[in-house]
């Protein structure tokens, strides 16, 4: 407070601003360029109003990744963990492939069913690299298992799918590679 | 001693003032009322006796212990008679009792802190601040000579008589007189000034008031500032919306910790978790780096404090709101690069 010259400003243009006092430090911007302003010192006492706060408590924030950090909040509650921020969205990680939305196709099963039945459109789609040689060990170890765990179920269901093609045309085996010929046409 | 005898001249050449002159004064027909007052003397003015020759009494100086006699009180002063309390109200300048800064903690006006140092600003002073310093640096070689520039208010062309002692005329191309662009330096490193949020609720004034303390609440919660309410200005006839008559919008502005700490939850938690958000559109800003954008209703949910207890809150009456980061960068080119090194994306054409 070390300017105590609160001022009355009173508008000439409008009738009822006689009234109107305002602290000087906060006059709206737009009543103070609207029009002219009389100035006269304002004899009043001034109540000083104690500044109000609202109660904060410190909350740990945990990101998806583990880091965490500590903020003032008016949250009550001491810890707050996040599933989806910064670390794990793909516009703050641009070149993140993990975070890209590209479809999973480690054994070609996708490529073989458009290769087979798909459309020319998105028969010719490039089939997404999996960049297995920038990641660590334990993930490519564990790509290599899921990976491998797939291709045998694959070919589980692929002698499956043998058995009922051949019990289906019992009397001739030939056609079933003729239709699969033709399908590919 | 000597301060005895100074006093001693003091006093002897004090009542020289006080004598009338011995040059005779011109005759003068003018009569004044402070002729006929009788002659001063120094001693109607002044006590003469000085207080450094009075004598105390050796008992009465013994006496005198104001630690003994404060610990040989039984009961504690009442708290006025030891502690300061600010004047309530500010009776102007020329009031005998001032109240004290709002520095002083003993002033009704003090708000303690800061407590904490918020990572937002951490990161700041670590790594954005140098950063910036180094991106804006621009390499003059050694007596090179900027190019004088034109004035910024041109000055009128004499072709007229009218043209004498008109005002300078404004920039080619508007009105607006821009602000001053100066090369970064190390002491002008564009920062983060101040944040408003603020937060229009049309429904205040044409259905009942609990839009606005349902909308000041959330704004409250997500801001740990108090909010200040404004009435309208303007009229709005779809909304019944009347200048000076309703109170339309509520406001928070947050400075210093309180600023970094919602920046930070902003930028790491609430940004991320809104679906399919681009980032802050390229051209926002008002040309002297403060730049705004808006967060839906849906958005303003995702608050961590909202979302901790949103069944306090009706669900219709979550306000949205407009966030302005007011930096001091002087241009928004400046503020765009402040603000993406501290982690806020911005899409579209970036309009400098």
């Amino acid at each position: 407070m070390s300017m105590h010259t609160s001022l009355r400003r009173a508008a000439a243009t409008l009738p009822n601003s006689t009234t109107t006092i305002l602290p000087t430090g906060r006059l709206p911007a737009s009543q103070s360029n609207a029009t002219t302003f009389v100035c006269s010192q304002c004899r009043h006492a001034t109540l000083l109003r104690r500044p109000k706060r609202p109660y904060t408590f410190t909350q740990l924030i945990t990101l998806s990744d583990g880091s965490a950090f500590t903020h003032r909040t008016t949250s009550p509650a001491p810890v707050y963990r996040s599933t989806r921020d910064t670390r794990n969205s793909l516009l703050w990680n641009p070149s993140s492939s993990k975070l890209m939305n590209v479809e999973e196709d480690e054994a070609g099963r996708l490529a073989a069913f458009r290769a087979r039945f798909g459309r020319s459109f998105d028969a010719n789609t490039p089939v997404a690299e999996t960049s297995s040689s920038s990641k660590d060990p334990a993930t490519k170890k564990a790509e290599e298992e899921a990976a491998k765990a797939q291709a045998q179920a694959e070919q589980e269901e692929e002698d499956n799918l043998l058995d009922l093609i051949s019990s289906f045309g019992q009397n001739e085996p030939q056609p079933t590679g003729k239709m699969a010929e033709k399908k590919k046409k | 001693m000597a301060a005895r005898e100074q006093s001693r001249y003091l006093a002897r050449a004090l009542p020289r003032a006080f004598m009338p002159s011995a040059r005779p004064q011109p005759f003068l027909g003018r009569r004044n009322a402070s002729d006929e007052a009788p002659a001063r003397r120094l001693s109607d003015e002044l006590e003469t006796a000085s207080s450094l020759t009075t004598v105390v009494s050796e008992d009465a100086a013994k006496s005198f212990d104001p630690a003994a006699q404060a610990k040989s009180r039984k009961s504690k002063l009442p708290r006025s008679r030891y502690q300061f309390r600010s004047p309530k109200y500010d009776r102007g300048p020329l009031h005998p009792h001032q109240p004290p800064p709002p520095s002083d903690p003993s002033s009704r006006l003090f708000v303690p802190g800061p407590f904490t140092l918020p990572r937002a600003e951490q990161t700041y002073n670590s790594t954005v601040a140098s950063d910036i310093l180094t991106l804006c640096y621009v390499h003059t070689p050694p007596g090179f000579k900027p190019p004088p520039k034109a004035p910024r208010l041109r000055e009128w062309d004499d072709s007229s008589p009218y043209h004498k002692n008109r005002p300078l005329r404004g920039p080619r191309g508007g009105d607006v007189l821009r602000l001053l662009r100066k090369p970064i330096r190390f002491n002008n490193i564009p920062k983060i000034e101040r944040i408003t949020i603020h937060s229009y609720v049309k429904n205040a004034a044409h259905e009942n008031s609990s839009w606005l303390h349902v909308a000041g609440m959330a704004i409250q919660a997500i801001s740990n500032t108090r909010v200040e309410t404004f009435k309208s200005k303007s009229s709005v006839a779809t909304w019944s919306i009347a200048p000076g008559r309703d109170t339309v919008a509520v406001k928070a502005e947050l400075q210093g910790e309180t600023m970094y700490h919602f920046l930070g939850k902003l930028i790491d938690v609430v940004l991320p978790r809104i679906k399919d958000w681009p980032g802050i559109k390229g051209s926002s800003g008002d040309s002297s780096g403060n730049i705004t954008f808006g967060l839906v209703p849906e958005n303003v949910a995702m608050f961590p404090e909202i979302e901790v207890n949103y069944d306090m809150y009706p669900p219709k009456m979550i306000p949205g709101c407009h966030i302005t980061l007011h930096t001091t960068a002087k241009a928004d080119k400046d503020a765009r690069l402040l603000l993406s090194a501290m982690g806020i994306p911005f899409y579209g054409k970036i309009v400098h």
